[in-house]
């Protein structure tokens, strides 16, 4: 399954319509007003000579959750930096809550959880509730001690000292001291990364319920299930570049895609277009291959419409597959969709 | 102003509950101070001004100052900026200048006791007798020269890694320790190392208060070496601070 294929999916739903005016090549956001709670245009990010960015342009409604996809080195912590001011683009504008990603920082509107590699991200030698408490103060209008340890489920580890919590926990924490102010809009990296199968879901539904209250979430994750089962939509980033931009349910139906291929004596394309579930039709000489998201219905109407097909096979790509289309390729979607 | 009182409280409390901390900074002036008093007759004129158990607790005073400030930033800064706090820190709304005005403030305070121990064994064992009024005053004039201190405690958190954060501080603590002429008068010294000590902060440091104690004026000499210390280093810190701001490192 070629890249263009799979945003070709990602960007048009079962019946072709876009499905969000900010995916890539789609009418500008600008004309919906103040609706975004964040916005990167162009945004080019250097490491001496390693392009880190490569004009990315993404944005983010009010109250979405969005999923910032993509395999290690892709660029997802480099955003999440430039997001939160601690990274000036090189090129391009990062606009946050309406204003300069530090401008929004600095009013204490937006919360983060970092990733911290080896170390806790907590200070060492205090207890967990002061500094919680600490941070607190930091915020001009915070949420209360008490709504905080509620949101984080971190009411048994107030008393532990940072050195003494495990990986799992000390996640917790820093999930406490990133939504200890109260923010509009929350940054998590790759959030779940030292917790258990049941941290995970734990952690998930707290942030769900979080995020429910018309509050702004965006995370970076390698890991396709967590985007597809959490966030509203999908960002696709590889090699610094928006890969591939839909929601979840269109990023899964692309993964669940199936390749119907097989040999006619002279092929029709508009004929193929029309038939169910097919997405995507690509003929080479007297070789079809049809793109459908319901591989089963695509082989019943090419038996209805009386195509005199041979050799059909139909081939599946597995989600790592998909994935790995997705985020290996160096070509830029948005050119091939384009043309 | 509430938030920067908070983060200010909070560093001193965590310095002030290290074990480490605390069994080095008061550990080691005090240890020395201890070895070093019957070492010579107390009476005995050094430098040809003041009596060797004045030298000894402005000495030991310089030492204490040096021990806590270096070991206030150092290693305990480079550690947690390894963990991730300091940009935890970051992200939330306090100024990116108050971090590090916050740990130079809080490696001043814990000066502060450090002084007033070195100088109450001075009292009690050391045979210092002196006014409450010059009590007073030499704390305070040893308490304010000791900024630059401070301001290297803290510059060597932000040069350093975790790893190696702390032979850098060993290394400094006795370079500027012994060079300085702490240890033993640096009239006493070869005359090669006698120059290089005069180069230190930590001689003048102490000058300055034994100019004081002996009734002379204090040095102007003293004084711009001091003040050259604390804006080079004020400096270097704000420079290390910005190239660190600009890498998403801060």
């Amino acid at each position: 399954m070629s890249i263009a294929q799979i945003t070709h999916a990602l960007n048009s739903d079962r019946n072709g319509s876009p499905v969000s005016s900010d995916s890539a090549g789609s009418p500008r956001a600008d004309s919906l007003g103040g609706d975004w709670a964040l916005r990167f245009d162009g945004v080019v990010r250097r490491y001496g000579r390693h392009l880190a960015l490569d004009h990315l342009d993404f944005q983010v409604r009010r109250g979405e959750t969005l999923a910032l996809l993509g395999p290690n080195g892709a660029g997802k912590s480099t955003t999440i930096s430039l997001l939160l001011g601690l990274l000036r683009p090189h090129e391009g504008t990062v606009e946050v809550l309406g204003t300069t990603a530090r401008g929004a920082v600095g009013q204490g509107r937006v919360g983060a959880m970092l990733q911290t590699g080896s170390g806790s991200g907590l200070p060492p030698g205090v207890k967990v509730s002061e500094a919680l408490a600490l941070v607190q103060r930091l915020y001009r209008s915070p949420a209360s001690f008490e709504t905080t340890v509620e949101r984080s489920g971190i009411s048994s580890l107030l008393g532990c000292r940072t050195n003494q919590l495990s990986g799992g926990e000390a996640q917790r924490v820093r999930f406490a001291l990133a939504i200890a102010g109260d923010p509009e809009l929350v940054f998590l990296d790759e959030p779940t990364v030292a917790m258990d199968v049941d941290g995970r879901r734990t952690f998930w539904r707290m942030m769900r319920q979080f995020s429910q209250e018309g509050r702004t979430i965006v995370f970076a994750t390698h890991h396709l299930e967590e985007a597809d089962q959490i966030a509203d939509r999908v960002v696709v980033i590889n090699h610094g570049r928006v890969v591939a931009d839909g929601p979840g349910a269109t990023l899964k139906a692309a993964v669940a895609a199936r390749h119907l291929r097989f040999v006619v004596t002279d092929p029709d394309p508009d004929r193929y277009d029309r038939l169910e579930g097919v997405t995507d039709v690509e003929i080479y000489g007297t070789g079809v291959t049809l793109i459908s998201l319901d591989a089963d219905a695509t082989a019943r109407d090419l038996v209805r419409a009386n195509i005199a097909f041979r050799d059909l096979e139909v081939t599946g790509a597995c989600m790592e597959d998909a994935f790995v289309a997705l985020t290996e390729s160096k070509r830029n979607p948005s050119d091939e969709t384009t043309q | 102003m509430s938030a920067l009182f908070a983060f200010a409280r909070f560093e001193l409390v965590r310095l002030l509950r290290s074990w480490k901390f605390l069994a080095i900074t008061v550990g080691f002036p005090v240890v020395f101070y201890m070895l070093f008093l019957g070492e010579r007759s107390s009476g005995q004129i050094v430098d040809g001004t003041v009596p060797w158990r004045v030298y000894l607790m402005v000495s030991m005073c310089t030492f204490g100052s040096l021990v806590a400030a270096l070991n206030a930033g150092g290693s305990r800064l480079a550690t947690e900026r390894s963990t991730g706090w300091a940009r935890q820190l970051r992200i939330t709304p306090m100024p990116a200048w108050s971090y590090v005005a916050t740990k130079v403030t809080a490696s001043m305070l814990v000066v502060l006791p450090v002084l007033a121990l070195v100088e109450l064994v001075g009292l009690t064992f050391g045979g210092v007798r002196l006014g409450v009024v010059q009590w007073f005053a030499l704390t305070g004039l040893l308490w304010v020269t000791a900024l630059p201190f401070a301001l290297l405690g803290v510059f060597v958190g932000f040069m350093v890694n975790a790893e190696t954060a702390y032979p850098v501080v060993t290394a400094l603590m006795f370079v500027l320790g012994y060079f300085g002429g702490l240890f033993n008068p640096v009239s006493q010294m070869p005359q090669a190392l006698q120059s290089a000590a005069k180069a230190l902060p930590s001689f003048h440091h102490a000058l300055l208060a034994l100019e004081f104690l002996s009734g002379q004026t204090l040095g102007a000499g003293n004084w711009l070496i001091l003040s050259g210390y604390t804006i080079v280093l004020g400096m270097a810190l704000l420079w290390k601070h910005r190239v660190e701001e600009s890498r998403g490192l801060a």
